[in-house]
């Protein structure tokens, strides 16, 4: 890169809320508030009728998720806007809003020429097409609602990011399932640092609906509830032993990303710089589900961090994308294994690995908040936890979750100097595996609450 | 504005569309003049406002076969499992990497955009399941992803590099070819195979005559009197190479055609509407001017066009502005052709289809023609081909041909718009059929 480019805004919706605090939270406790569906939207997934009329059939354990409360948009997203809007229209913008305000930057009126958007979503805005499906396939074509024709493109979000914040820069939707969202912040990174942009927003937006849910459960991927009686919701364990799914969770996740120099300029600061990334594919991975290509996929990881500069010694962190599933932690984790091998050695230990999308959910860029938000509270004494949080350590995989707060990592022997290293991983269903490389800044830095940080209520219609 | 020396050539091209499957059967129809918009029946569309599209047609028998077997032999078994789209894209592929392999797994990166995927098969799932059908098999839903036949693609390769998909409604073919570009540049891969798939389904052609903007006649690009879109379907597929694998092969003693040269991309966003462009084109002129700086080229180096063209009376206004403010007085006198007209709009993959007709104009030295009846709208004077190819300027000398460069654009729903630079390979750049090949 030529470019140093850093993030100075974070905006994050999700079970958690809309506010970092309950992000933090959610890390902390380990899990992300999860409730049953109830009346739910569109005509398949229950509609007026409720979720127990759907034809989907869905067992209890398929009725919990991470649910976005829409109150909590109110801030950010005002009545006569949402209302134009899909779900993940909603997330999106009011991510990229709360991203502004967390940078405290704002957007002049004429917009800008330099600011621009690469957002990502796994299933794009489902909603919204399932209930113009249902018009065209029950009601004939006439009856398709012109508004939910435009909602329905995946990159509707990213449309709508646009036009309400003036960015008139580059406009991507990045649609390679759940590795997009890394793929978005990297390409971000890639045109600020090619100096093609000033400033972009970089993301992922998503949306659970019961239909996705029986989809998932179709293939055995979503997590049972412990009592299996709906009574108890499912609980994710990344790379447990006795892991048999994930949990999902909505949600969209909008970072502001700028050029290191553009940003001190204006007095901005920075929350954690992009320091590299990249993608590769596993070509043994089916259609839905993971493949057995471990061992390339840690070339793949190895050339991204070279490209940074870095050698697998030089990671301090590893954000890992493990959700619970069975055969996506073991690909991960033994893609991980195999990385950290030094050739003729074997030996070179992982360091500390963190999944957050086991407390956070499996959509909806959790686990990209949680990258930035570790970043930016690396020397803080916040811990991700809970301490007391059972795990049964896997054999096969061998790698235990961290728990706890950071350590200063400047004395590890063979580690290359400098600020704290995060490498973010996710391996997706279908073979997309994609990295970033971010770095916290160096030690003594002073983190403190900026006035336009995140609201949780003001000034709503 | 930074950009990489490192020159970027186009070696191979696939295709399939409503003129069959193949890049010779697009290139001839595309030069008869005539349009392949016509009643179709890959869905009912007898309630629908509009009857016509470009249907692609089966592939011949032993076509078919070929494809199998190939998909079969690479462990992808995408030609039976998949859908439409992804069937489009392996056919697309396997002719665009005729004579380019093997390939480096490690350093090959597969670039796509597009926007329906696996919706036409889905719809079947939706229609049992919304008339209260609990038995239906929901597993024909996973083609619904839209990574699907990039992913398709590069499992039949074996591809391990990037695999990455971009869905900016229109826009996305022509991005897909400007992140490839950057990671070409870059180094991060050593070939790239960009494009894209879509096939026809009732959402996208109920939503786009819910909007009213589709032409109950084959659509007419710039025309006075035109009334919209017209929807299609098929692929196309370029791949790309650097010049050092390229410098490589011919090492080897492979014989490398470099078909043409992608030169740079640009984007941008009007940040107006969710379905209408700006009318006054700034977002069209700003994403050609990015993408000529990005080539290091400057106006007066374009020979000619391939317009987005839609034909709806909002587009092809908004994009004559824009290119009436990059190109100034030139403007009119600029050859330009809408590839639409011939093979409807493929939506997300239009603009890959659209680079594939680009580079075969470069490539012969002609502009294929643009279908469609009436005079030209006297609002958009453009320099549109009619009726039977149009020869490009001749150049004097190859030392002229990086100023014999073509600008393919792309806007998209919420107005994302991209735009693409080629520019003609040695030799066929002075008017002759071939580009430079030697081993």
């Amino acid at each position: 890169m030529s470019r140093r480019v850093v993030i100075s805004g974070l905006g994050t919706v999700g079970p958690w809320g809309a506010d970092r605090a309950g992000l933090m939270a959610a890390l902390t406790a380990g899990a992300a508030p999860l409730t049953p569906f109830g009346p739910a939207v569109g005509r398949l997934s229950g509609g007026r009728d409720g979720v127990d009329a759907t034809p989907l059939a869905l067992p209890p354990h398929a009725r919990w998720a991470g649910v976005v409360d829409g109150s909590c948009l109110a801030p950010w997203v005002p009545g006569r806007e949402a209302r134009r809007m899909s779900r993940p229209s909603r997330f999106a913008v009011a991510a990229a809003r709360a991203a502004l305000a967390d940078a405290d930057f704002a957007v002049p009126d004429g917009g800008l020429d330099d600011l621009g958007v690469i957002l990502s979503t796994a299933y794009g805005p489902a909603a919204v097409t399932e209930e113009l499906l249902a018009q065209i396939l029950l009601d004939g074509p006439e009856a398709a609602s012109p508004f939910l024709f435009a909602e329905s493109v995946a990159n509707a979000p990213a449309a709508q990011v646009a036009r309400l914040t003036g960015a008139r820069g580059a406009n991507l939707t990045i649609t390679q399932r759940e590795a997009g969202a890394l793929i978005a912040v990297r390409r971000a990174a890639d045109a600020i640092a090619a100096e093609r942009s000033e400033r972009m927003f970089a993301g992922v937006a998503d949306e659970v609906i019961p239909l996705l849910q029986a989809l998932f459960d179709r293939f055995g991927e979503l997590a049972p509830g412990d009592g299996g009686d709906g009574e108890v919701g499912p609980v994710a364990r990344p790379f447990d032993r006795r892991r048999n799914g994930l949990v999902t969770a909505e949600g969209a996740t909008v970072l502001l990303l700028e050029d290191e120099g553009a940003c001190a300029a204006r007095g901005g600061r920075a929350l954690a710089r992009v320091a590299g990334g990249g993608e590769a594919f596993d070509a043994t991975a089916p259609r839905c589900g993971w493949g057995t290509g471990s061992e390339s996929l840690a070339g793949a990881l190895r050339r991204t961090l070279a490209r940074a500069g870095l050698r697998p010694e030089d990671v301090d962190l590893v954000i890992a994308g493990a959700s619970g599933s069975r055969a996506g932690d073991r690909v991960e984790a033994l893609t991980l294994r195999a990385a950290w091998r030094v050739a003729g050695d074997g030996s070179a230990p992982l360091p500390p690995v963190v999944a957050p999308r086991g407390a956070l959910g499996a959509l909806g860029g959790g686990q990209l908040a949680a990258a930035v938000l570790l970043a930016e509270r690396w020397w803080s004494s916040e811990a991700i936890g809970p301490p007391d949080a059972p795990f049964t350590p896997d054999p096969e995989l061998a790698l235990v979750p961290h728990i706890g707060p950071l350590d200063d990592p400047s004395d590890r022997p063979g580690r290359a100097p400098g600020a704290p290293r995060i490498l973010v991983q996710m391996l997706s269903s279908g073979g997309t595996a994609s990295w970033l490389v971010l770095e916290a800044l160096p030690k003594g830095a002073k983190w403190s609450d900026r006035p336009g940080a995140q609201r949780n209520e003001g000034d709503a219609e | 504005m930074t950009r990489s020396a490192r020159q970027i050539s186009i070696t191979g091209l696939g295709a399939v569309s409503a003129w069959g499957w193949g890049t010779a059967p697009l290139w001839e129809g595309l030069c008869s003049g005539r349009t392949a918009i016509r009643p179709f029946d890959r869905f009912p569309a007898a309630e629908q406002r509009t009857h016509l599209a470009a249907q692609a047609p089966p592939p011949p028998d032993c076509l078919a076969d070929a494809l199998t077997r190939w998909a079969d032999s690479a462990g992808s078994a995408g030609w039976d499992e998949g859908s439409l789209a992804d069937r489009f894209a392996l056919a697309a592929a396997r002719e665009a990497l005729a004579g380019a392999h093997p390939l480096p797994p490690d350093a090959t990166g597969v670039y796509f955009g597009g926007s329906t995927a696996g919706m036409f098969e889905s719809e079947e799932v939706f229609d049992r399941l919304l008339r209260g059908d609990a038995d239906v098999d929901l597993a024909p839903l996973v083609s619904q992803p839209l990574d699907n036949p990039a992913a398709a693609v590069a499992r039949a390769l074996g591809v391990r590099g990037p695999v990455v998909t971009v869905s900016s409604a229109c826009a996305s073919g022509t991005q897909a070819l400007g992140l490839a570009l950057d990671a070409l540049r870059a180094g991060e891969v050593e070939v790239a195979l960009v494009g894209g798939a879509d096939s026809l389904c009732r959402l996208t052609y109920s939503g786009f005559n819910a909007l009213r903007v589709v032409d109950p006649e084959a659509c007419r690009p710039f025309r006075d009197g035109r009334a919209g879109m017209s929807l299609g379907e098929g692929a196309g597929i370029l791949v790309l190479e650097t010049e050092e694998r390229i410098a490589e092969r011919r090492r080897r003693g492979e014989a490398v055609r470099v078909r043409a040269l992608l030169r740079g991309v640009g984007n941008s966003c009007d940040a107006h509407h969710m379905t209408a462009p700006r009318p006054d084109g700034l977002g069209a002129a700003l994403a050609t001017r990015r993408a000529l700086a990005d080539a290091g080229a400057d106006p007066d180096d374009v020979v000619f066009l391939n317009a987005h063209g839609t034909g709806t009376p909002l587009n092809d206004a908004s994009e004559w502005r824009g290119f009436a403010q990059v190109f100034g007085p030139r403007a009119p006198s600029l050859l330009l052709t809408a590839t639409k007209a011939s093979v409807g709009h493929l939506l997300g993959s239009s603009g890959a289809l659209e680079a594939v007709a680009t580079v075969l104009c470069l490539e012969n030295g002609v502009v294929h023609p643009t279908p469609g009846d009436g005079a030209i709208d006297p609002e958009t004077p453009a320099g549109l081909v009619r009726g039977a190819p149009a020869p490009l300027p001749r150049l004097d000398s190859d030392l002229h041909a990086g100023r014999h460069l073509a600008v393919s654009t792309s806007f998209g729903f919420g107005g994302a718009n991209a735009a693409a630079v080629f520019q003609a390979p040695m030799g066929a750049a002075a008017g002759g059929a071939g580009g430079e090949e030697s081993a």
